[in-house]
């Protein structure tokens, strides 16, 4: 349903690790290569931030500073999740960006520091940062909105052991009494 | 306390809930428009945010836009634009600029990050991305005086053309300076005023020694 947004997505984060790839092939100028990987890597956080995750999974993540200067970072989810199979691989090609594209950037982070091209380990860690900045908001979003339902399986799961418990309670209940005064 | 220590709730007794808690300025309704907004939207309004603390660092009047809603473009238009100005001078014609461009990088975004784990350790109260958008936000003073050395340098390298570059260096970094002091001082304690200036003072220094000291190849 958003194919702009799915493109648009993978757009940044893929260009981006190509140009550092093969940046060598586009130009001579270690200077150009930086500024065209670090904007990318800009458009890509902010995009991935601010829209694609609102478009393709519903979730979306900020930080708010309320009156005495405390800051908070909110994390929310859309309430009803769509079912569609259009959503469905949607969801998928998203996570499966998010997730990839920083482990391989860690992955150039230690050719870049055993090679020691130590010109380019700022870049590399600005791309490591914005990339898991990224990841890790998502996924505390995801981790929000499932909070509820496991909360809802153990309560379920609890009640369940109550015949078995009750059965238990009388062999032990010298045992239970000492525990639990109030009973 | 002591008489709850025996007290236990009986682990058949579900406990579960959702514990929503109102976040100040987002209704539900706000929400549900702010989460479908077309991108066009979304990016218009980015992009006047920033606008807006242009304009503030500028003229740099008591207001909180430029705590409250901080973004970090500012700063990295700022960077990479003074890093760019700042590159190409008094080095090798083989090596293209690499280091000293990346060195730029780190001495802007290192040092506001040393700044501002400063103020906090001090006991500010302004958060970690707050500080480092308003020190960001701030490098503009010193980038106008780049590119007006830039251009002077261009007319020529005398004696002249190095007290304009002086004074107008000077004058940019006082501003800078003033400007940043004038958000971020207000966040620490009375006593603790002059500790926090100070190494904002030592960071606009160091960029402005960078700018003043650039002599083009």
């Amino acid at each position: 349903r958003h194919p702009l947004a799915t493109f648009f997505h993978l757009f940044f984060r893929v260009s981006a690790i190509i140009t550092y790839l093969f940046c060598d092939w586009f130009s001579n100028s270690f200077v150009a290569c930086f500024v065209t990987i670090l904007l990318l890597l800009s458009f890509d956080f902010w995009s991935v931030k601010n829209v694609t995750g609102r478009l393709l999974v519903g979730l979306r993540w900020w930080n708010q500073i309320d009156e005495d200067g405390k800051s908070h970072w909110v994390f929310e989810a859309r309430r009803v999740p769509t079912r569609a199979a259009s959503t469905e691989a949607e969801a998928r090609i998203f996570w499966l960006g998010l997730i990839i594209c920083p482990v391989i950037w860690t992955v150039f982070f230690f050719s870049t520091l055993f090679s020691l091209k130590l010109k380019w380990l700022a870049l590399v860690i600005a791309g490591i940062s914005l990339q898991t900045a990224n990841l890790y908001g998502y996924i505390h979003c995801k981790l929000g909105g499932h909070k509820s339902t496991s909360r809802a399986t153990s309560s379920f799961f609890v009640t369940a052991d109550v015949p078995k418990r009750q059965e238990r309670r009388t062999p032990d209940h010298t045992e239970e009494h000492g525990k639990t005064g109030t009973r | 306390f002591a008489g709850l220590a025996d007290v236990s709730i009986a682990e058949d007794i579900p406990v579960e809930g959702e514990i929503t808690v109102p976040v100040g300025s987002h209704s539900p309704d706000e929400d549900y428009s702010t989460l479908d907004e077309p991108v066009r939207d979304t990016i218009m309004r980015d992009l006047k945010a920033v606008g807006k603390k242009f304009v503030h660092v500028m003229y740099p009047k008591k207001s909180s836009a430029l705590l409250r809603d901080w973004d970090l473009w500012g700063p990295l238009v700022l960077c990479v634009s003074l890093a760019l100005m700042l590159q190409g001078g008094s080095a090798d014609s083989k090596e293209d600029g690499g280091p000293q461009f990346a060195e730029v990088f780190v001495i802007i975004w290192f040092g506001a990050v040393v700044i501002t784990l400063n103020s906090k350790l001090l006991g500010g109260t302004i958060s970690f991305f707050q500080s480092l958008c308003v020190l960001g936000y701030c490098v503009l003073p010193l980038t106008v005086a780049m590119l007006v050395c830039r251009l002077v340098l261009l007319a020529g390298s005398g004696t002249v053309s190095f007290i304009i570059r002086l004074i107008v260096v000077v004058a940019m970094f006082g501003w800078s300076t003033l400007a940043s002091t004038a958000f971020l001082a207000d966040s620490q304690p009375p006593n603790r005023k002059a500790l926090v200036v100070y190494p904002i003072f030592l960071f606009y220094f160091v960029i402005s020694w960078m700018i003043l000291t650039f002599t083009p190849q």
